[in-house]
């Protein structure tokens, strides 16, 4: 029957068939930018044809920096998964709400595009840290009601609620900017080039990503290996009842679980909304299927997995973006979350997940 | 509240036992026979026999999930690519769009001179429920191995990518001049249904629009009935109860879930070919994941894997999403002082009743008969000291 | 039909209705079966025993078609189920009954008896759902089958229709076996049949088990704690521990080999 040539498949799939699927892209079009070369613009009438690979460094550098944001969505996903094996389905509406608290705290702040250089600095810390509490807060909110009081019902119970809170959030939102995406103030002038590398110009925006998002996971990593409650998290994923029996009070640890999730899935929604320059209630849904699918790739349950998972699919949407032509991105994008589900569950860096039965 | 509970079940059986035997058979004609003359209390045009026929297409595609995750227990977030296919089954076969085709079969005179593939619509009907349990199955083939969120997020993708292939159709070329799709801007001039002797419907005399889709739901709803208690059925239940002792009874795995796709994406494909000709177009902004979750709410609403639950679910929710708010309750808002209108918050409110239908009343309106049995079965004084925990003696006979 | 290893034996020929040769099973790093070969004679009651985690359950998945085995061959009659599916498996003649019962709970007693007949039912989709003469009667005959089923195995009959969530300990594990019986197979596998019963109840199902042997010509393997059951019923023995095969032989014998007794009472303490 069907399954059997499947599982066999799947035995030989291994990591390595992965990344080489993963690697399939880049490599192929870095091949046909070098041979077949690329039209890098338009001069006097006649297409200007590079045989480089400036192209495929631009899919990587704006792929890794949208990557950087997926990434912090993703550790949301994947700590939550990790410790009550459950998909938030509204973690990505609480990164929505975050981009939508920052663009109004920007407001209040009195962060406009005139404003000095120390200024803006100072009053996006103070945004960024303000967006990550209240995001933060909600995500806390949402398990206390959503999840806490399903926990002994079947799973999709649970999913039920978390789907019904994300459409909830969605309304806010829509009610809060509107239906159509909105555009913001480009505060800090996101698509500047700062340097440039090989023919890559480096964006502002590119170095924004990353300095938001290698700070907040080294911080975490951090907390997780080193602090007493990082140790409880990780005594809960494994196994909530022993946990429990060694005196670790697992409501709070699943709490904090959110909390921290919450709290960068706030600042991926600043970062975008900086990034982007503009927000719309719907980003909320996209951006967390993409996420998923970024914990998924790298292996749910695992941090390490979530960033690299994040890394690796921007860079795929990069490349499709550029490549296929963007409205057919989401459909690539997808195509990978259905044959990782089917041949490789576990992702790149997870263990052996429990398959059905 | 156990008390109240312990009171209701008494006036029920009180009730049960003072009615004759028949009764619930009663029931479902009386309410067959109320389905068949309700058009005639309305006029043929009135907006509440829009609402009532949207409803009722919904309640088709709610029996269609229901055997999927009611049933099966197969959790599918991904029915709007039934929705969609079916939909886009009559486009394909009953429209002008396959403008270089002249196939005709049975429609009416008009139609048979237009270009294009015209069928039937019974014939598309069919056609849209063997294209979806094709689909069905192509879908459902990878989720086999999976635990239920996995599937979830799998079928989910598979919407997603049902729906970017919708939009994108319209670059996608089959042959000489036209495309898969026409995206966003849609297959519009669809044929109506036409029925020799009967003609072709139109959109003044919402009666016949409204029969059409009810006959298809007593056809369905009598396929499911006949389903929930055979061989089929049992063997549904038994894989969604433990996979494991399942198979070990000699249940073929595959092909059990592959028949509960198969079979439920046909429902929700026919469903789709009715909304298809009733709307008169087919676009791709049609088919949103938000969709998929509507069904899935009339499911679990109604009552997970209990088929009038099913019906239920889906007329309520369709009303409510078709006349109450639009019709009935969308000014309110404005009434009490808030600048919105209610529609703007249908999608709040319709996560807020998913979130209390969840903590309040899971087991849904009409729930399947193991949650009513445990809800109303009395346990005989014999065998009340003998309900207990494995590992302590039993009976002694 | 012979088994080919050894010399043609004085008696009447020993029909084997399973053999397992050199099966072995690892998961990752663990041996949880370790090269074990028996086989079942037939019409026979063989009992499968050892300390816990000696690999009895493993090897009850092996045969039923769950795991597949990493080494070895597994035989049913003349058949190679070594790789079959486990419904293919049940369609060849080999039930089950699981050491945690595993009944449908959202199925009535009668309705868990039927599912144990699927393998035997021919109506399909279309057969489902029209409902011809023949599939009517087939569901009767099914449903009447299962209620003699039930009755075989000493259910009472006012709670035939009870569904098997709310059913009492004692009468899940006759459903079990009822559902397991409704199969027809010629193989009947019992995974710890006797937990939680009292040595009353203990006896009525060890002499049911001779019953089934008897008027219903199966063959029967268990796997059992009870020592008073194991040597009661069985016609041999088979000892596990660690993975591997360390006796075999009639329960006198057995019960005397000090390799079994180390390995029950050097785990005890």
């Amino acid at each position: 029957m069907a399954a059997r040539p499947l599982a066999a498949v799947r035995r030989y799939f291994g990591r390595w068939g992965l990344i080489v699927a993963l690697a399939a892209l880049p490599i192929y079009y870095g091949i046909s930018d070098l041979t077949n070369g690329y039209q890098a613009g338009f001069v006097a009438g006649h297409a200007v044809i590079h045989h480089d690979l400036s192209k495929l460094g631009f899919n990587f550098a704006e792929g890794l920096s949208n990557g950087a944001i997926w990434a912090l969505i993703a550790i949301g996903y994947t700590l939550v998964y990790g410790i009550i094996e459950l998909i938030n389905f509204a973690h990505g509406d609480v990164f929505m709400i975050g981009s939508f608290t920052a663009v109004g705290l920007w407001g209040t702040l009195g962060l406009g595009l005139t404003t000095g250089a120390l200024g803006l600095i100072g009053g996006l810390i103070v945004a960024l840290i303000i967006t990550m509490i209240v995001t933060g807060s909600l995500n806390v909110l949402i398990e206390r009601v959503a999840y806490r009081p399903l926990r002994g019902a079947p799973k999709l119970a649970s999913l039920i609620t978390a789907v019904g809170f994300s459409f909830i959030l969605q309304n806010v939102g829509l009610l809060w900017r509107g239906g159509s995406p909105q555009s913001v103030n480009d505060l800090i002038r996101a698509q500047q080039p700062v340097f440039t590398i090989a023919g890559v110009p480096i964006l502002r925006g590119y170095i924004l990503a990353f300095a938001v998002m290698i700070p907040l996971v080294f911080g975490l990593t951090w907390f997780i290996n080193a602090t007493r409650a990082g140790r409880a998290m990780r005594a809960t994923a494994q196994d909530p009842e022993a946990a429990r029996l060694m005196g670790i009070n697992v409501n709070a640890t699943i709490s904090l679980t959110f909390l921290l999730g919450g709290m960068l899935a706030g600042a991926a929604g600043l970062v975008y909304a900086l990034y982007e320059t503009n927000v719309w209630y719907f980003q909320g849904f996209k951006a967390g299927l993409i996420a998923f699918t970024a914990a998924v790739m790298g292996g749910i349950g695992n941090v390490r997995g979530a960033v690299l998972g994040g890394l690796i699919i921007g860079v795929i949407q990069s490349l499709s973006d550029s490549r296929l032509g963007p409205q057919w991105t989401e459909a690539v994008v997808f195509g990978y979350l259905i044959a990782i589900m089917v041949l490789r569950p576990r992702g790149l860096l997870g263990e052996e997940t429990r398959e059905a039965g | 509240m156990s008390e109240l509970r312990a009171q209701l079940q008494e006036w029920r059986s009180a009730v049960d036992n003072w009615l004759p035997p028949w009764w619930r058979r009663a029931l479902v004609a009386l309410l067959i026979v109320v389905g068949i003359v309700l058009p005639l209390l309305f006029s043929s045009a009135s907006g509440f026999m829009n609402a009532t026929i949207i409803a009722v297409a919904y309640a088709v595609m709610s029996l269609g999930l229901n055997i999927v995750v009611g049933f099966a227990g197969l959790l599918d977030l991904g029915y709007v690519a039934f929705y969609a296919l079916g939909a886009y089954s009559l486009g394909w076969f009953g429209s002008g769009f396959f403008f270089k085709a002249h196939i005709h079969v049975l429609v009416s005179p008009v139609a048979s001179t237009l270009p294009g593939v015209h069928l039937n619509f019974i014939l598309i009907l069919i056609g849209a429920g063997l294209i979806c349990a094709a689909a069905g199955v192509v879908i459902g083939l990878p989720t086999l191995r999976l635990r239920g969120d996995y599937i979830a997020i799998v079928t989910l993708a598979f919407g997603e990518i049902i729906g970017v292939v919708a939009v994108n159709g319209q670059s996608v070329h089959v042959g000489d001049g036209m495309t898969l799709t026409a995206g966003n801007l849609g297959i519009s001039a669809v044929d109506q249904p036409y029925f020799p002797g009967i003609g072709s419907f139109n959109l003044l005399n919402l009666r016949p629009w409204y029969w059409l889709i009810f006959a298809i739901l007593l056809v369905v709803l009598f396929v499911n009935l006949r389903l929930r208690d055979s061989r089929l059925g049992r063997a549904w239940v038994a894989l969604r109860e433990d996979e494991v002792a399942a198979v070990s009874m000699g249940i073929p795995l595959v092909k059990t879930k592959l028949l509960a796709y198969a079979i439920g994406a046909a429902f929700g494909g026919m469903s789709g070919a009715f909304f298809g000709t009733y709307y008169t177009e087919v676009n791709a902004g049609q088919f949103q994941f938000g969709f998929s979750i509507f069904i899935l709410a009339m499911v679990i609403i109604g009552g997970l894997g209990s088929i009038w639950g099913a019906v239920v679910g889906g007329l309520a929710l369709g009303y409510i999403n078709n006349y109450l708010i639009p019709d009935v309750l969308n000014g309110i808002p404005a009434k009490l002082g808030f600048n919105f209108q209610l529609t703007e918050v249908e999608f709040g409110i319709f996560g807020f009743l998913l979130v209390i239908m969840m903590v309040l009343r899971p087991q849904g309106l009409i729930p399947e008969r193991r949650r009513r049995l445990e809800l109303t079965a009395e346990i005989a004084p014999a065998d009340a000291q003998l309900a207990e925990a494995p590992g302590t003696p039993g009976d002694g006979t | 039909m012979n088994p080919t290893e050894t010399p043609a034996p004085p008696a009447p020929p020993v029909v084997s209705v399973l053999r397992a040769e050199h099966v072995t099973k690892t998961f990752g790093g663990l041996v949880a079966v370790n090269d074990i070969s028996f086989d079942i004679p037939q019409h026979s009651i063989v009992s499968l025993i050892g300390p816990n985690g000696a690999g009895k359950t493993t090897l009850f998945n092996m045969l039923t078609g769950l795991y597949r085995p990493t080494e070895g061959r597994i035989l049913l009659g003349e058949r190679d189920i070594t790789r079959a599916r486990p419904d293919v498996i049940t369609k060849h003649g080999v039930a089950r009954t699981f050491q945690n019962i595993r009944l449908f709970g959202a199925m009535t007693a009668v309705e868990n008896v039927m599912v144990g007949h699927h393998a035997r039912m021919r109506a399909g989709l279309f057969g489902s759902i029209f409902r011809p003469p023949w599939v009517r009667r087939e569901e009767r005959e099914t449903r009447e089958h299962a209620r003699e089923l039930l009755a075989y195995v000493g259910l009472r009959e006012p709670v035939f229709d009870r569904l098997a969530a709310q059913l009492p300990y004692g009468d899940q594990r006759r459903v079990e076996i009822a559902r397991a019986l409704a199969s027809q197979p010629r193989l009947l596998l019992l995974d710890e049949p006797t937990a939680g019963m009292n040595p009353h109840e203990s006896q009525a199902l060890t002499e049911f088990m001779q019953t089934l042997r008897d008027e219903l010509k199966l063959t029967i393997l268990l796997i059992e704690h009870d020592m008073k059951v194991v040597m009661g019923v069985s016609e041999r023995v088979t000892v596990l521990d660690y993975g591997k095969k360390i006796a075999e032989g009639e329960p006198a014998v057995v019960r005397a080999d000090p390799g079994v007794i180390e390995a029950y009472l050097g785990r005890q303490e």
